[in-house]
């Protein structure tokens, strides 16, 4: 029998509850064991009140001149601070469109599009990998490095976080690879994975530097139904224990029920 | 906590953490780079290949020229006078043309002249004794008690060449004139025919042979006289000139010169090395042969190299648009592909290295004169080889700088 067995019952680590992730989220400063209390949040983590994006206007079109053929239009919605959204909608819709213009991938045109406090319909490049390095991506395909195991291609995620030190970068990828159920694969290269374990390291891999926002793009569309509901259920512990808001695009009708709301997107415009 | 934590299973055994590996100490970057080529364990040993036999193809032309052009031009080197007059009709000391020995003589009246010294060179034919057939051998006249040129050897065995009919073999002449060397280890001095004389060789000395001339024999003035009959002892070679101490060779010359008038020509010792390494180069095309082969070395590993890396980038373009989606920067992917053309040439060019040592050796055996390594050679070799690796690298990557991030999702 595999691990991608349905979910075991509440584990008991230490026969506490599993810590608050944010407990040992990324410190600013160098101390290196954090105490009871949670290490002092980095910088933006206290503005949890604000919305983690607010889209205004957005609107978005491919090509130019002739070919000019516009995606989405007139866009205005809200993410909140802890919220479950998911993003449905019929096929070339724009919902993958919409999620790379606030990873910023690409660029709005018009409108204004705040993510994490970040104004992106007014930012540099540099600016853009700055916002990207604070969100977990969650991709279709796992994107896995496959001549990495599943511990290198977490731990991997640190080169964007150096003032992380060793100690804490081992502890995190060790907390992120049990809490996605792989503690016994650590060392598996993807290929020895199946798919809904690859998924998995790649959920570890976008959670493990503790992002502020995540968005995830059919992160079940490779999977199984029992695997696929397996990873939503995660995902969606992970962001009710971390307060994590995710932004997830889904055509799978049942994980729906673990959204907070649900946008529904057509032709580029929001359905009410 | 109301929801359940998926996924974790009970008891779960502690698991083994690696630790920060050395690689990594170095560079990240480096640790990541090293675990993408050594993945394929048979790609790097074809990329390591391809770069060891264009590392192998460099040093051995390039070693094979340069010791070709040295060899060559041994004997020059091994002048130790200030000056050295030659006619002007001479190209090369191997083939040379006579002056009158009473111009020479006239430098002697200079005050900054110490002492000078006739040299003679002619092409004998010499009889092999074992295989009754005869080769053409260069044959060197010069004082064997104080000789100004470096024959080591030489002159310890004065007083035997100032007897009749004695001369000295170079122990690097090939091997086309019978085994000189181990008859005289086995039995000493032993007796053969030049230029039809009968003449007694009482042993060998180590010179050097040239890619114009198969071998050498050097013997004292007036035995090469009894060598060459028909020349006049007073129409010489070579003039070898000693300066006083002190003596700025270049400032004496244009004083000297007006003593010699126009049937000679005065060189420099460094000018007479130059002459004979350019006569070496124009009479025989080792520059562009090996030059050649040092080239098309290059290109082999160029390419084998860029096929890897460009494989490599290529397979990874995904995986590499999702690094950079999660926010790693063009400069962290550059510096992976950077480290593996690094990676590259170091396993490349170590057993390069040794492989071209040993080809030295055979090649000394083959073409019959010594090879060896020269760590300047060594040097030049392995920065071409990192070059090479680097510039695949940076055709590799003008795919890896294109790549959208946005394309992943
Ligand atoms: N790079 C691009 N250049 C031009 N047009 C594009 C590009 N990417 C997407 N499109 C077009 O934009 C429209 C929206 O695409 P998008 O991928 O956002 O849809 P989607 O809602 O994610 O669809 P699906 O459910 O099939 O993934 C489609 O008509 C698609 O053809
Ligand atoms: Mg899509």
């Amino acid at each position: 029998m595999s691990s991608d067995s349905p979910p075991h019952p509440a584990p008991s680590r230490s026969g506490s509850n599993p810590r608050d992730l944010r407990e040992v989220a990324l410190p600013a400063g160098n101390h290196a064991s954090p105490g009871p209390e949670p290490a002092a949040p980095p910088t933006g983590r206290t503005a949890t009140s604000l919305p983690a994006i607010v889209a205004r206007n957005v609107a978005f079109a491919f090509g130019t001149g002739e070919l000019r053929r516009q995606i989405l239009f007139d866009l205005s919605f809200e993410v909140a601070s802890g919220e479950i959204v998911l993003l449905t909608g019929p096929s070339g819709s724009g919902k993958t469109t919409l999620l790379t213009l606030i990873g910023g991938l690409r660029r709005v045109e018009s409108g204004e599009l705040t993510v994490l406090s970040r104004p992106l319909h007014h930012a540099l490049p540099a600016d853009l990998v700055a916002s990207r390095r604070e969100i977990g991506f969650i991709f279709q395909q796992h994107n896995l490095l496959e001549f990495l195991t599943a511990w290198q291609n977490v731990e991997l995620m640190f080169q964007l976080h150096p003032e992380v030190s060793a100690d804490q970068v081992r502890d995190r990828t060790l907390e992120l690879l049990t809490l996605v159920g792989l503690a016994e694969r650590l060392h598996h290269h993807p290929s020895q994975l199946s798919g809904g374990q690859r998924q998995r390291v790649a959920i570890a891999r976008a959670l493990v530097t503790s992002p502020r926002l995540i968005l995830a793009d059919e992160p079940t569309a490779a999977l199984d139904s029992q695997t696929g509901r397996d990873v939503v259920e995660l995902l969606q512990w992970l962001a009710r224990t971390n307060g994590c808001p995710i932004l997830m695009v889904t055509h799978d009708h049942r994980v729906l029920d673990v959204a907070d709301r649900i946008l529904h997107i057509e032709d580029g415009r929001l359905q009410a | 906590m109301t929801a359940p934590l998926p996924f974790q299973a009970p008891g779960a055994t502690p698991p083994t953490i690696p630790s920060a590996s050395v690689l990594r100490r170095l560079s990240p970057t480096l640790e990541i780079a090293w675990r993408q080529l050594s993945y394929h364990r048979t790609k790097l040993a074809v990329a390591s290949a391809g770069v060891l036999v264009a590392v192998m193809l460099m040093l051995v032309q390039l070693g094979i020229r340069e010791g070709a052009l040295e060899n060559s031009i041994s004997i020059a080197r091994r002048v130790q006078a200030d000056l050295v007059v030659t006619s002007p009709r001479t190209r090369t000391i191997f083939q040379s043309a006579q002056f009158p020995r009473r111009l020479l003589y006239r430098l002697q009246g200079h005050s900054a002249v110490q002492h000078v010294q006739e040299m003679y060179m002619g092409q004998a034919r010499w009889r092999n004794p074992w295989q009754h057939n005869e080769h053409p051998i260069s044959v060197f006249g010069i004082d064997p008690r104080s000789p100004l040129i470096d024959f080591p050897g030489y002159s310890d065995r004065a007083d035997e060449l100032l007897l009749a009919d004695r001369l000295i073999f170079d122990r690097n002449n090939r091997t086309s004139y019978g085994p000189v060397r181990e008859q005289l280890a086995a039995s000493g001095p032993f007796e053969t025919e030049i230029n039809h004389r009968r003449v007694q060789i009482i042993g060998a000395i180590p010179v050097g042979i040239s890619i114009v001339s198969d071998g050498n024999l050097f013997l004292a003035p007036h035995n090469f006289q009894r060598l060459f009959p028909d020349r006049s002892p007073g129409a010489i070679d070579l003039g070898l000139v000693q300066l006083r101490p002190g003596e700025n060779p270049e400032l004496v010359r244009r004083e000297l010169l007006s003593l010699l008038g126009r049937e000679c020509r005065l060189l420099t010792r460094q000018e007479l090395i130059d002459a004979e390494t350019r006569f070496v180069q124009d009479s025989a095309p080792i520059d562009f042969i090996f030059g050649m082969g040092a080239v098309v070395g290059f290109f082999i590993g160029f390419v084998v190299v860029y096929q890897i890396l460009y494989t490599e980038v290529i397979n990874h373009l995904p995986q590499f648009a999702t690094l950079k989606a999660m926010g790693f920067s063009d400069g962290t992917l550059l510096r992976i592909v950077y480290w593996q053309g690094f990676i590259l040439s170091v396993l490349g060019y170590l057993p390069g290295y040794l492989m071209a040592l040993w080809l030295y050796q055979i090649a000394t055996r083959a073409i019959q004169m010594p090879f060896s390594m020269t760590w300047q050679r060594a040097t030049l070799v392995f920065s071409l080889t990192l070059l090479m690796c680097l510039l695949s690298a940076t055709i590799a990557l003008q795919k890896v700088r294109r790549v959208d991030p946005a394309d992943v999702f």
